[in-house]
């Protein structure tokens, strides 16, 4: 069954003016889902669209065979979580109180913490290899140190799927492969799309990429399906020749001269 | 160390509380009339009021996302104040299901500035914590003006004082039974709404994706803050800087969790307000002069104010 179903979706801040225009594509369970593109082909604006920030004007999102618009906010946080690129780091919150904001669609009134939200704080920085920050002020943390909190925050929601929004943009290439592998491993128990402005690595870590341009969907499939030389001249007007590893499963770019 | 400051700021009102009751102008006993009739209300108002203008500026911090909002710097109180105002000198009194039209008629007030101070400030769908408090102290001055003339027009001077210094004088009975409603439905308005405040700290985007109806959740809010402002209001005038002081102080020493903020302020915004009040009782009564409460607040809130204006431009936020 897939987690996630985009049918003839259009979508966009005004009704006049769609930025993701007619993209369908669906999402299993345990894939890792990459969206490339170049800047303003409507990557950020798809993935807000399916965590309800966007307004869709036709075409429909299905999550685990329910319309999105007919879950109520706190059903589809506990099925969706979303991080974004940049997120403010709050004043005087420790990184255990920042995870712990991930409870929120589980939360009782007037009642403290359950076992449940610990447990899943606790699985969640486990997950994201942060055990040894928890009391660090999160103002304190290095921008590699926070993207991982912020990770972890989602995670917390126990969402089958999530969302991120160039989570390697801002970090440096070693935290970038870190970061990339973890998330691979994350997807044994859940399904992920991120966007990325770095194909190599989108095609190097992700199991299936989407390809976006002014909105509309230019390929999608395996990342050696998707990256060519014909796609990326069509996407990015810029001519590059393909290297292939050797089990011919992942494929890179090489610009030409 | 959270409950234990509880209990620490638990103790030091109830010590506040025993002092301001028998430290005054005159010191009362027990079984003097007075004592029953003027300086109990007057303490446990002063307390109330402390409670509904520390926990309304906790409120409007929390869901304008701004950490200068305060019912006081934007207009809240002095629109209520006008509302208050005009009910009394229009003679609309009444009182329906045991609730006067005094502090109905200063919520509608309070409900509109709030409106009026969050849309002047919203240029191109976005506010700015700067503008926010500039169209407050506009929206202030140009209300506090409406106050002084309404009151200047019914020939009561004596009450244009009260109003627009604030004070706790005219303190009674009535006074302390009609606003207690207020404080403890206000207190767990907030509680409830603890940790839609507590997503809220990641902007309204993040906590809608964590669940929260943030359309709902604010109108609730403001509502509720500007119905406490309203009841501060309408039984002490205008009282400035205790919704800023009093979050910031508690925001220093045990972070921004609402599930403590909103406790721990309720319970020093009346410790402050009970000690302000009998300063403002004590100072001056060598000359037999009691100094409106709100002046003592102004003395010591509005530089506090220009430091954390100063604070933040310094961090460059």
């Amino acid at each position: 069954m897939p987690v996630l179903e985009i049918e003839n979706l259009v979508s966009g801040y005004s009704p006049h003016k769609p930025i993701v225009k007619d993209i369908t594509f669906s999402v299993d369970d345990g894939e890792f889902v990459g969206i490339v593109g170049p800047n303003g082909s409507g990557k950020t604006t798809l993935l807000r669209s399916i965590v309800g920030l966007v307004a869709i004007n036709s075409g429909s999102i299905k999550i685990s065979e329910h319309k999105l618009e007919h879950l109520d906010k706190r059903e589809l946080a506990r099925r969706v979580a979303f991080v974004p690129q940049m997120m403010e780091p709050i004043n005087g919150f420790t990184v255990r109180d920042l995870v712990m904001l991930g409870r929120t669609p589980y939360f009782e009134r007037f009642s403290f913490d359950s076992n449940d939200d610990r447990d899943a704080v606790n699985w969640a920085i486990a997950e994201l290899k942060i055990d040894n920050l928890i009391e660090r002020q999160v103002t304190e943390l290095s921008g590699g140190e926070f993207q991982r909190v912020a990770i972890a925050r989602a995670l917390a929601q126990e969402p089958r799927l999530l969302l991120l929004d160039e989570p390697i943009s801002h970090l440096d290439i070693r935290y970038q492969v870190k970061l990339c592998k973890l998330l691979r491993q994350l997807r044994s128990h859940r399904s992920i799309i991120a966007t990325f402005h770095d194909l190599n690595m989108a095609a190097r870590f992700c199991s299936k990429l989407i390809l976006l341009k002014n909105g509309e969907l230019i390929a999608a499939g395996k990342p050696f399906d998707v990256v060519t030389p014909e796609n990326i001249w069509r996407a990015y007007r810029i001519k590059v020749t393909i290297k292939k590893n050797s089990d011919k499963q992942r494929s890179k770019y090489v610009l030409l001269p | 160390m959270k409950t234990r400051l509880i209990l620490i700021l638990s103790l030091c009102l109830l010590l506040a509380i025993g002092l301001a009751l028998f430290i005054g102008a005159t010191s009362l006993s027990f079984n003097h009339p007075a004592f029953l009739q003027v300086r109990l209300p007057r303490v446990l108002l002063s307390a109330l009021v402390g409670l509904l203008l520390a926990i309304s500026g906790v409120i409007l911090q929390g869901v304008l996302r701004n950490p200068l909002a305060d019912p006081y710097i934007l207009g809240i109180s002095a629109g209520g104040g006008v509302g208050a105002a005009l009910s009394m000198v229009l003679g609309a009194q009444f009182v329906v299901f045991g609730i006067s039209s005094i502090p109905l008629s200063a919520f509608f007030f309070s409900l509109t500035a709030v409106y009026v101070v969050y849309r002047l400030s919203q240029v191109a769908g976005r506010t700015s914590p700067e503008t926010l408090i500039l169209a407050g102290v506009a929206l202030s001055a140009f209300c506090s003006a409406i106050l002084a003339l309404i009151i200047k027009i019914s020939g009561n001077l004596e009450a244009v004082y009260f109003w627009l210094l604030g004070s706790l004088s005219s303190a009674n009975w009535v006074n302390v039974i009609t606003t207690l409603p207020y404080a403890l439905a206000g207190i767990i308005i907030a509680y409830y709404f603890s940790k839609e405040l507590n997503a809220l700290l990641l902007g309204e985007e993040m906590a809608a994706t964590l669940g929260v109806e943030i359309e709902k959740v604010q109108l609730v809010l403001i509502g509720t803050a500007s119905l406490m402002t309203a009841a501060a209001v309408s039984v002490s005038g205008l009282i400035g800087f205790v919704g800023l002081i009093i979050p910031h102080w508690i925001r220093l020493m045990v972070g921004p969790n609402h599930r403590y903020l909103i406790p721990l302020s309720a319970l020093s915004g009346m410790l402050l307000m009970v000690v302000a009040d009998m300063l403002a009782r004590v100072i001056l009564a060598p000359l037999a002069m009691e100094i409106p409460v709100g002046v003592v607040m102004a003395l010591f809130g509005a530089p506090f104010f220009l430091y954390l204006l100063r604070r933040r431009r310094l961090e460059g936020k």
